[in-house]
C-alpha cells in the first residue's frame, strides 16, 4: 500500500513535469519541468530496488545534464522575439497525442502481456551490478568511455569553431 | 505492487516525449523530449531487471545514462554554435544545407 502511494506521487510528479516541459513557451520553465521529471525517475529507480541506478540518475542526469542544459539556456538567454513563434502549439500537441495514442496502447499491451508479476528477489545490490559491469559488460563499458571522450572533444570543437574563424579573419584584415 | 503500472508510466512518458518532439519548434524543448524518451526506456529496462531478477538490465540502463551525458554535451554545444550564427532557437530556420543545395 505504501509502495502504491509512493508510486502515485512520483508518477504525478513525472507526468506533470513532462507535460509542463512540452507545453511551456519559456524554455527555462520547460527545463524546470524536465528537472522534476528526472528527480521522479530517480525515485522510480529507488522504488524498483535499483539503488546504484538511482544514485547514478541523481548524479548524472539531475546533477550534470539538467544543470548543464539550464546553464546553456541561461547563457543563450533567448529573448521572446528570438523564441520560435508557435501559434498553433496546443492544436499540434492535441493532434499528435491522438496520433501517438494507439502506439502507446500497443506498447503498454505488449509489455504487460510479457510479464505479469515481479520475481521475488531482494534489492539489486551495487555489488552485483559492479561485478556484471566489469565482467560480462566490460566491452560496452570501454566503448562508452571512448564515446564520452569523443563527445567531450567534439563539444569543445563545435562550440569554439566559429570564434577561431572570426579571429583569423580579423588578424588577416589588420595587416 | 505489479509491473503493469511501471509499463504504463514508461509508455506514457515515451509518448509525451514523442509528442513534444513532433509538435514543438524550440531546440531546447526538442532536446529535452529526446532525453525524456531515452529516460523512459531506462525506466523500462529497470522494470525488466526487477521482473526477471537479473541485474543485466540495470547495467544496460547505466550505460544508457552515460550515452545520455554524451548526447547532452554534443547537443548543447551544437545549439550554442547554431544560436551564435542565427540568433534563434527555432528549428525551422536551420535549413542552410537545403538552401545551398537548391542554389547550386
Amino acid at each position: 500500500m505504501l509502495e502504491i502511494s509512493i508510486f502515485t506521487i512520483l508518477a504525478t510528479f513525472m507526468l506533470g513535469g513532462s507535460i509542463a516541459m512540452i507545453s511551456n513557451k519559456q524554455t527555462l520553465f520547460s527545463a524546470f519541468g524536465f528537472l522534476v521529471a528526472m528527480i521522479g525517475l530517480a525515485g522510480m529507480f529507488a522504488l524498483l530496488d535499483s539503488r546504484f541506478l538511482a544514485i547514478a540518475q541523481i548524479m548524472v542526469s539531475v546533477g550534470a545534464v539538467v544543470v548543464l542544459s539550464m546553464l546553456t539556456i541561461l547563457t543563450v538567454n533567448a529573448k521572446n522575439e528570438n523564441l520560435p513563434d508557435e501559434p498553433h502549439k496546443y492544436k499540434w500537441i492535441l493532434f499528435s497525442s491522438f496520433l501517438v495514442l494507439p502506439f502507446t496502447l500497443l506498447m503498454y499491451k505488449s509489455t504487460t502481456a510479457l510479464y505479469q508479476s515481479f520475481s521475488s528477489m531482494e534489492a539489486i545490490s551495487s555489488k552485483v551490478v559492479g561485478k556484471l559491469l566489469f565482467s560480462e559488460w566490460v566491452l560496452p563499458f570501454e566503448i562508452v568511455s571512448i564515446l564520452l571522450l569523443a563527445a567531450m572533444v567534439g563539444a569543445v570543437v563545435i562550440a569554439r569553431k566559429e570564434r577561431r574563424k572570426k579571429e583569423r579573419r580579423k588578424s588577416k584584415e589588420r595587416p | 505492487m505489479s509491473p503493469q503500472l511501471f509499463f504504463l508510466l514508461a509508455s506514457i512518458l515515451f509518448s509525451i516525449g514523442l509528442v513534444g518532439l513532433v509538435s514543438r519548434k524550440n531546440l531546447f524543448v526538442l532536446y529535452m523530449s529526446i532525453e525524456l524518451m531515452l529516460s523512459s526506456v531506462n525506466l523500462l529496462l529497470a522494470t525488466f531487471s526487477k521482473v526477471l531478477g537479473d541485474a543485466g538490465g540495470s547495467v544496460i540502463a547505466l550505460l544508457i545514462i552515460a550515452v545520455i551525458a554524451a548526447e547532452a554535451a554534443l547537443f548543447l554545444a551544437m545549439t550554442v554554435h547554431i544560436y551564435r550564427n542565427n540568433r534563434t532557437v527555432d528549428s525551422d530556420h536551420f535549413d542552410k544545407l537545403r538552401e545551398e543545395a537548391h542554389n547550386a
